[in-house]
């Protein structure tokens, strides 16, 4: 071997109901090195690491650890050769103290009982060779994300790591938690700990890694050197792809403005967020995960209070205080989690899609069963769900077909006029997501003004009209479809994160 | 939009007359005639007129499981009917003896219990996020502590113009009145619960709460009107207890909440909300109150109810239980997978004859 590999993983493919997650994925991580692992969402990352600390035994595929092949059949196995995870939200226990979060399923024990003293002892000084100078008595709760971070990472070393998996670490830290972090991470590596990291952050990138490998679509696209590869050709490995033509955007002639959106914001998470929607338009909302995006048309909804903005249909200004009022006025959400928010799954499909509704038909309070199997039928039908009754139950069918579901019960409100869909793709296969698109677009040609969250560039790109960019809790830019391009999707989406790292730094120094 | 591929969905219901037996109404429609037949058999006085006679005293609970039905229904639970029963009691008896009239004593005491249930309702619907079980617990301490501390120290008070009463713990023909108000109160419930939008919008509710509130359900306001529903019903079965023991004491009312409870969960309503139905614990609720009967006509000490209660809602919750387990759900599902590949199957051939 040429190479000094510690981690090895070859042709793993991991399969969900559904859905290849990972297709025959590989990935060499070299002793000493910090190798950075980029794709966007739903490339299937977060799946390999659980791949790789054994939360999901791959169908295909071996890994080798030291040259030797290894099977993990569960996290415990690969904390026990010296693997550990740290993931974005850190999974810790806030009530208890720092030194027992640390030493959370492998205590020392003096006989029986637990020996605090040697302990807390150890946690102090785990924590005094990262720098972070804290008391390990306090609760966890009390401390920032960043402490808790600095406590995971202590926890990983508290195991012996040899391999520690980095999930995104910086996405909820501040320019000079990040710079501290950064500094954490080159000082692991020269001690000799080998580090995968997940960003979408170009800068954690360029300031960490030596390599970075890119998936794409559950598969391996390419690894390369830091220092050999452009940001430019980095991105295109990323999002790769010229499949515009798979989405069938029908022309419409685009009509009166629909839906204003006037500086709405909500404290903590997102701020002055401009938008608008006309008649036939199809408005593709993108950003990074967490950019607030859901947040913004949740508070449109009535389902959050926004703290300041306004909110216009048609013109009018609207005053909406609870999911009701939006369904009132014409404005439908399709949840981003359908099976928690858009449907009652131990329900057949028919009550599903008569739910909102169910008051418009009844006479007198009592419902018109038959009225309501009528207009599901028509409407399941329409949007072609492959079911067979309508009392079918929703669980019972596929993620794609209950998106279907979904779509039928905002079509059955006869008021609507603005569809707002939120990831409606989400954990849809391939051909089910062509046709939820078609059904998109023949929505448009009726006449809907349609909002569609997406994380998915080449859906953002294929289906939108116009797309609105959001990064931060703001909205950093808007496209319009013939000037849309991945690059510049990408660009905005991360601009914030760049621009805010400069203002951190503006403020520290003034 | 026509559905490019034609498929049809059926929406017809299908009406299996072997599915309404073998369900858990129909089990318990067997143990109710059970427990008649062997109260026959263990003594002669078992009788109907006995049990009609006997009746009154345990019935008006099965008025407080309806409205429970409804809390349990929506995933939630309300453990201070109990102590809503003992205060309208108690203040009820005192404005009866205060000379007050009859008819204007029975509003008294159902806006008392109103009130409670109001009381309960405003603060789960002003505070969403408090659990029901801490906030019922607490208001059944305040009501029966309110309760007991205007009984004073006896701990008791007796209904001094107890003639009043006897309107209400009248018969009409062999059955007592608080029989038809019980069945009355069950018809209108069991329609409410199966035959209207707000009957869905409870099973709307305790399937999936946040899906409902997407829906545009006014969850608040259903909740509110079903606490105060539970207390008004606490009420009425509170004037029915004055017709057989003429007064309130600390006691009365003391554990209708389990027993109420009970009766729902023994008549197939989950604790986790969104299903059952009330046509279950009607039936559950006189199964257990013709159990008592029988042991009280034997002269069985009648807390032996206590034991045999308990064995029955274990075993009912285990039935449940293994009808939901693994084993089950993948024949169901095995026998719905191979009944719609069937189905489709059979659409593939039409268009081809």
């Amino acid at each position: 071997m040429d190479e000094d590999l510690i981690l090895e993983l070859k042709g793993i493919t991991k399969i969900f109901p559904g859905v290849r997650a990972l297709n025959g994925v590989q990935f060499r991580l070299r002793r000493g090195e910090v190798h950075a692992l980029m794709g966007e969402n739903g490339a299937g990352k977060s799946t390999f690491i659980k791949v790789i600390t054994g939360v999901f035994p791959p169908e295909e595929g071996h890994i080798f650890l030291d040259g030797e092949e290894v099977r993990f059949k569960s996290t415990r196995d690969s904390l026990e050769r010296g693997i550990a995870a740290v993931y974005q939200h850190p999974t810790t226990y806030p009530d208890l103290s720092v030194t027992e979060n640390i030493f959370m399923g492998h205590q020392i024990k003096k006989g029986p009982v637990m020996n605090w003293k040697a302990m807390h002892a150890k946690a102090a000084e785990l924590l005094g060779r990262l720098n972070a100078n804290f008391d390990p008595k306090v609760e966890m709760g009390t401390l920032s994300v960043a402490q808790q971070q600095m406590v995971e990472i202590a926890k990983a070393l508290s195991t012996n790591a040899r391999i520690i998996i980095l999930d995104e670490p910086t996405a909820a830290l501040t320019a000079n938690e990040s710079k501290e972090l950064y500094r954490i991470v080159k000082q692991l590596r020269d001690e000799g700990v080998s580090i995968i990291f997940i960003s979408h952050r170009m800068e954690d990138m360029y300031e960490l890694a030596d390599r970075v490998t890119v998936f794409r679509d559950a598969q391996y696209i390419g690894t390369y050197d830091v220092d050999g590869i452009t940001t430019a050709d980095l991105v295109k490995a990323m999002v790769g792809r010229e499949i515009k033509d798979m989405y069938p955007k029908p022309d419409v002639e685009i009509g009166e403005e629909v839906l204003r959106i006037e500086n709405l914001s909500r404290v903590g998470f997102f701020k002055d967020v401009n938008l608008d929607v006309r008649k036939g338009e199809i408005v593709g909302l993108t950003g990074l995960v967490g950019a607030g995006r859901t947040e913004v048309v949740e508070a449109v909804c009535g389902i959050t209070k926004p703290s300041a903005g306004k909110v216009y249909l048609n013109g009018e200004e609207l005053h909406i205080k609870k999911p009701v009022d939006a369904m009132k006025a014409g404005i439908v959400l399709l949840p981003e989690d359908r099976q928690k928010e858009g449907l009652i799954l131990s329900w057949g499909l028919g009550r599903n899609v008569t739910l909102p509704i169910q008051d418009e038909l009844s006479k007198a309070g009592f419902n018109d069963e038959k009225r309501e199997r009528l207009l599901s039928r028509d409407h399941l039908e329409a949007v072609d769900t492959k079911a067979v009754t309508i009392f079918d139950p929703a669980s019972s069918l596929s993620g794609g077909n209950q998106q279907k579901v979904v779509v039928a019960k905002s079509l059955a409100q006869s008021g609507t006029k603005v569809i707002i869909m939120d990831e409606p793709t989400k954990g849809v296969d391939v051909g089910a997501k062509a046709e939820i698109y078609a059904i998109m677009g023949e929505l448009a040609q009726k006449g809907y003004a349609i909002i569609m969250i997406s994380s998915e560039m080449p859906e953002i790109l294929g289906m939108s009209d116009r797309i609105f960019v959001m990064c931060g809790g703001r909205v950093t830019g808007c496209l319009s479809r013939a000037e849309a391009d991945q690059e510049k999707i990408l660009h905005l989406a991360m601009k914030e994160t760049a621009k805010g790292g400069e203002n951190a730094e503006e403020e520290v120094a003034g | 939009m026509a559905g490019k591929s034609g498929r049809s969905i059926a929406y017809t219901p299908e009406r299996s007359i072997l599915k309404r037996i073998l369900s858990w109404e129909g089990a318990l429609v067997i143990i109710f005639i059970g427990v008649l037949v062997m109260g026959r058999i263990m003594s002669a006085s078992f009788t109907p007129e006995n049990v009609l006679r006997e009746m009154p005293k345990y019935l008006s609970e099965i008025l407080i499981a309806l409205p429970m039905g409804f809390i349990l229904i929506m995933g939630e639970i309300d453990i201070s009917v109990g102590s809503i029963v003992c205060l309208s009691a108690t203040v009820a008896t005192f404005a009866g003896n205060a000379g007050i009239p009859f008819p204007v004593v029975i509003l008294i005491c159902l806006a008392t219990g109103l009130a409670c249930g109001a009381l309960n309702g405003f603060i789960l619907t002003r505070w969403p996020e408090l659990p029901p079980m801490i906030v019922t617990l607490g208001t059944q301490i305040i009501f029966r502590g309110i309760a007991e501390v205007s009984l004073g120290a006896g701990g008791s008070a007796s209904y001094v113009n107890s003639k009043d009463l006897d309107i209400l713990g009248a018969r009409l023909g062999p059955f007592p009145v608080a029989f038809f108000a019980v069945i009355i109160a069950a018809v209108i419930y069991i329609v409410v619960l199966s035959k209207t939008t707000f009957g869905r919008k409870l099973y709307a509710i305790g399937s999936n709460r946040t899906a409902a509130n997407y829906a545009g359900i006014k969850v608040g306001k259903v909740r509110f009107i079903v606490y105060t529903l539970a207390g008004l019903m606490s009420a009425i079965c509170a004037l029915f207890i004055l017709t057989t023991t003429y007064g309130a004491n600390t006691t009365t009312g003391q554990n209708y909440e389990m027993d109420v409870i009970a009766m729902c969960v023994f008549g197939g309503i989950a604790t986790t909300g969104g299903k059952g139905n009330l046509f279950g614990a009607l039936i559950a609720g006189f199964t257990i109150v013709c159990l008592r009967i029988a042991l009280g006509l034997n002269n069985i000490n009648t807390q032996l109810i206590l034991v045999i209660i308990g064995l029955l809602l274990i075993v009912s919750v285990l039935i449940s239980s293994l009808t939901q387990s693994d084993f089950f759900k993948k024949r169901q599902l095995k026998k719905a997978a191979e009944k719609s590949a069937k189905k489709e199957a059979e659409a593939l051939n039409k268009p081809l004859e």
